[in-house]
């Protein structure tokens, strides 16, 4: 059976390998999933000031830049014990569902969809049948979802897709010119004849094509709210306590205004616009044609069990390792859920509160087949707040260490620690979150449901009109995950609507408070203490665990979205959502496995990987030119 | 080797106007800061030169400097990506993955020899003979440096590849350095920035693109036109500097009135950089315009010079007049010692005012 090494997988962050075993039905039978780089950030936060730690920690990721920022400064000011302003707490939030809908929307067209859609289908696309295309898809899969309260700003929607063959024609022109000149730049080197291409219509390719530009147009005016608040964009700025944005409505010199608020309003509709035009209908149209292709692999452990920790503290909020993060939130998808593939009357809801964080058999991370080690006497799995960074790089089955060819899945083989809920492996991300609010919704667990959480429900259901499927069919598969994204998208647009309108409605009450700095200097602050910043960032739950002792950081561990997806197997929870993905999904060329690459794409992983293949005794087939332009 | 396309040749085979093509090369003088007068030059590079090639290679990095050159405002990234170079090799945009991307490379590499840009993002992993950073199952160490071989010149993007950043922190677990001592020896552009800002990114690239040559270089290895400021030189709020007028904490009347973040540990004064003068999002705003004091992020060893929100003589700058400038530490000594007590006295003022006016001491 070939093996098949995929390094590096490109339109992601970072640095990512797969390698997988393929019998000759094209069934994977094993596959490997490994974080080939390591920068050792823990280490280089210890004895650093708490106070600092989202400066450092943020640059884990320029991707989802503010991310880990945010969880740093929960996490800190979760062990000091330090509440923050109300208008704080919009700001952050503005600042994450900005993230979010500008995330998800360069993910889908920039980093996705080059595994759906060619431009070499492009070229061949009629487009005034492309032009009626756009039409019809906007009369059909516009979701007229919206936030109730809104306040709304802007007189028409500024920006909308055009749908003339003019339009069209002038974009496959260029597409073509390019094609022509031989030097393909990005598109180059691609499996371009692989049959998965196919399965849209050539106008579909070429519609997706141009918001493809469009959207690598707009995508850094979605973004602005960040440059408001945080100065610039990646790597914006924050403050344990608060936001370093003062306002003021009396200063012109003033960080915030009215001036500068009417910039991130701005920013938000055009975000919900793009969303609500080009996102969502795209979507529905390739998802669709897909799933009547019967194109409904690639789930593997969403199937099984998912994991999301609730987003959106609706006011201030004091505290998270002592529940009260939980007892706020717009978004109340703190749970895990089992088996929703049975039918969501058969899955199995666990709650997780202030207690399961801080328990010792909930949350744990373990190093069987990472290149760590824990001390001899240690237990099996620590704690994060226990977490020990010690590597151990083993090296390659085969090969050298600075020379692999293939990795040792008996052994250790990446540099992903394995995180593990309740001593099992869990599947995150906006899919995760999905299938926990439609659980609870369904089973009554949520009691005087929210309006986002209402939303929620309603989108799944819209979609689930649409394709004519059972959502527990749907939805944990390679479709299902690029749609949730997409869905996750339109309910951050209107989630940034919402915090925007209840910020200026703070402010209208005259109160201006940003930070909080009772608690700024270490005088103030306990000898020891320990405290966890949660965030359902934009690739899923995402956790920061610190100890602070003697006014410096004495631990700092993170369990990233990444780490949960990513992470290699473990002897007796078995294989990570990665691996169980890659295992469920059918891959018909085994020396173009686009599939492969697109179930990877499909959790919009956070690291740098790549591609080789290999038979059964790990030696590397040798690959044809798969370039079709190549000379 | 095959014949290359000129810029003029590829807004032809692209179907654009020679008009669209000299608005456009209006928008490069500008945008590389060159004056008016330097218009028929640009326009002579774009109708001749070759469209380059360039190669975009990841070291120890997080993808932030990626995300910020497409973030351009002018030029867009869509026009630079599909119209003014040719990107054969690059993690974050290139459609093809594992080894068919590898052997595209290759090929790349082979057959613009000599001549193509080779941009890098990210630092070198040196420690155990660089294990701690692989791709296609090589170091990243051994891709840098047959790439750095062929190429015509080669860009080091952000502080990672400039000067190691944040991975090269104490204690630096894996060795992590710049690439200047992996490239053979060949020139490095410098373009340090935590990521830096987009259109500085942009700039650099398309001047390369254009002229063949870099742009002209600090001591540092900066180019002079992006990074010949101090940004407390250039910054808005640099009159409360010198009046005295500070933000005391996060927060306080001062920070709301847009006063100088100096005693929040602003680093603009040690830091050379456009933020002051191009600023984010062509104008809209940078770090202190927001109300967050600079950390400083185009400077070598910034990551080791916190706590951030610590004030600068405790790093002992003051009489690093390399480092940070003529004149600086005169100035900033006599400058503090001189306005802490104008500061008291400006505020005292200030309050005076706010609570006649108000006659409860201003917003709270």
């Amino acid at each position: 059976m070939p093996r098949v090494v995929v390094d590096p997988i490109t339109r992601i962050e970072g640095h990512l390998r797969v390698e997988v075993t393929v019998d000759d039905g094209g069934t994977v039978t094993d596959a490997l999933s490994s974080g080939t780089a390591w920068r050792g950030l823990e280490l280089i936060m210890k004895d650093r000031d708490p106070r600092d730690a989202w400066a450092y920690i943020q640059r884990i990721c320029g991707v989802c830049t503010t991310a880990h920022a945010l969880a740093s400064v929960r996490a800190v000011e979760d062990a000091l014990g330090i509440s923050i302003p109300k208008n704080a707490n919009y700001i952050r939030n503005i600042m994450a569902a900005t993230l979010t809908v500008q995330d998800h929307i360069i993910h889908f067209y920039h980093l996705h969809a080059l595994d759906w859609v060619s431009p070499l289908k492009a070229a061949e696309a009629d487009p005034v049948a492309t032009a009626n295309l756009q039409t019809s898809l906007l009369n059909a899969y516009r979701l007229p979802l919206k936030v109730p309260t809104e306040i709304e700003t802007q007189a028409y929607h500024h920006d909308f897709p055009a749908a003339t063959p003019q339009y069209f024609q002038g974009i496959q022109e260029r597409v073509k010119a390019i094609v022509a000149s031989g030097q393909l730049g990005i598109f180059a080197a691609q499996w371009w004849d692989h049959p998965d291409y196919n399965i849209l219509p050539n106008e579909v390719h070429l519609l997706a094509v141009a918001h493809y530009l469009e959207m690598l147009d707009k995508q850094r005016e979605i973004i602005t709210p960040h440059v408001i608040f945080g100065g610039k964009n990646p790597h914006p700025h924050y403050v344990v306590g608060g936001m370093p944005c003062a306002i003021s409505l009396t200063d012109g010199n003033a960080p915030i205004n009215t001036a500068r608020l009417a910039i991130v309003d701005r920013a938000i509709n055009m975000g919900r616009s793009l969303v609500n035009n080009y996102y969502i209908p795209d979507l529905i149209a390739i998802g669709n044609l897909y799933v009547k292709a019967g194109k409904v692999d690639g789930g593997g452990l969403a199937k099984t069990r998912v994991l999301s920790f609730g987003s959106y503290p609706l006011d201030g909020y004091q505290g998270t390792s002592n529940g009260g993060y939980f007892n706020n939130l717009l978004i109340r998808s703190n749970a895990v859920v089992e088996d929703f593939a049975k039918g969501v009357g058969n899955a199995i809801v666990y709650d997780i509160n202030g207690e399961t964080l801080k328990r010792e058999d909930r949350f744990a991370e373990g190093v069987q087949h990472a290149w760590y080690e824990y001390p001899t006497n240690s237990p099996e799995d620590l704690h994060p707040w226990k977490g020990i960074t010690k590597d151990k790089f083993t090296g390659p089955k085969t090969g050298t260490p600075t020379m692999w060819e293939t990795l040792n899945e008996h052994g250790k083989y990446s540099w992903l620690k394995t995180p593990k809920w309740n001593g099992k492996l869990c599947e995150v991300g906006p899919l995760a979150k999905y299938i926990v609010i439609y659980t609870k919704a369904q089973r009554g667990l949520l009691p005087n449901i929210t309006w986002a959480e209402q939303m929620m429900v309603d989108q799944i259901n819209a979609v689930t009109g649409v394709l004519g499927v059972a959502p527990e069919v749907w939805m944990p598969t390679m479709v299902g995950r690029t749609a949730c994204r997409a869905l996750d998208c339109q309910l951050n647009g209107e989630i940034n609507r919402y915090f925007y309108d209840l910020l200026i409605a703070n402010l209208k009450t005259g109160d201006t408070q940003v930070t909080n700095d009772e608690k700024w200097y270490p005088e103030s602050w306990p000898k020891e203490c320990m405290g966890v910043g949660l965030y359902d960032a934009p690739r899923g739950a995402l956790s920061h665990w610190t100890v602070i002792k003697d006014g410096k950081i004495d631990n700092y561990q993170c369990i990233v979205p990444t780490t949960w997806n990513a992470c290699p197997r473990d002897n007796k929870a078995g294989y990570g959502a990665y691996e169980r993905a890659m295992m469920d999904t059918h891959v018909q060329i085994p020396d173009k496995p686009l599939e492969i690459a697109k179930v990877i794409r499909s959790f919009d992983p956070c690291m740098a990987c790549a591609t080789h293949m290999f038979n059964a005794k790990g030696e590397e087939i040798q690959l044809v030119s798969t370039d079709p332009y190549r000379r | 080797m095959k014949q290359r396309e000129s810029l003029w040749e590829a807004y032809l085979k692209r179907g654009f106007s020679r008009r669209n093509f000299l608005k456009g090369c209006v928008a490069l003088t500008s945008l590389m800061g060159l004056g008016t007068d330097m218009l028929t030059k640009v326009v002579e590079a774009a109708e001749t030169k070759p469209l380059p090639v360039v190669i975009w290679i990841h070291g120890h990095e997080c993808t932030g400097c990626d995300e910020s050159f497409i973030r351009s405002g002018a030029p867009l990234a869509s026009d630079v990506v599909l119209t003014n170079i040719a990107l054969e090799y690059d993690h974050l945009l290139s459609a093809a993955c594992g080894a068919p991307f590898e052997a595209h490379l290759d090929e790349t590499i082979q057959k613009y020899n000599g001549q193509y840009i080779l941009a890098v993002e990210g630092a070198v992993s040196t420690k155990d003979n660089g294990i701690y950073c692989m791709s296609g199952g090589h170091t990243f160490t051994h891709l840098l440096q047959k790439a750095a071989a062929g190429a015509a010149a080669i860009i080091a993007y952000g502080t990672c590849a400039a000067y190691g950043g944040i991975q090269a922190a104490k204690p630096n677990p894996t060795g992590s350095a710049g690439i200047k001592m992996f490239v053979g020896g060949k020139p490095v552009v410098n373009v340090p920035g935590c990521p830096p800002i987009p259109e500085v990114m942009t700039g650099v690239v398309m001047h390369v693109a254009l002229f063949g040559n870099v742009p002209p270089l600090d001591g540092q290895g900066r180019p002079k036109q992006f990074y010949g400021n101090r940004i407390h030189d250039t910054c808005y709020r640099r009159p409360f500097f010198d009046a005295g007028m500070f933000a005391e904490t996060f927060d306080d009347e001062g920070a709301k009135a847009g006063w100088c973040l100096y005693k929040l540990g602003c680093r603009g004064p040690e830091t050379y950089n456009s933020c002051g003068n191009l600023r984010w999002w062509q104008g809209m705003s940078y770090p202190i315009q927001s109300g967050a004091p600079c950390i400083g992020c185009s400077n070598a060893n910034f990551w080791d010079e916190a706590p951030f929100t610590d004030r600068l003589p405790k790093y002992d700058k003051i009489g690093d007049a390399d480092k940070i400038g003529v004149g600086l530490a005169a100035a900033t000594a006599v400058g503090v010692a001189g306005h802490a007590v104008a500061s008291i006295i400006q505020r005292n003022q200030r309050d005076n005012l706010l609570e006649n006016e108000n006659g409860h001491g201003g917003e709270h």
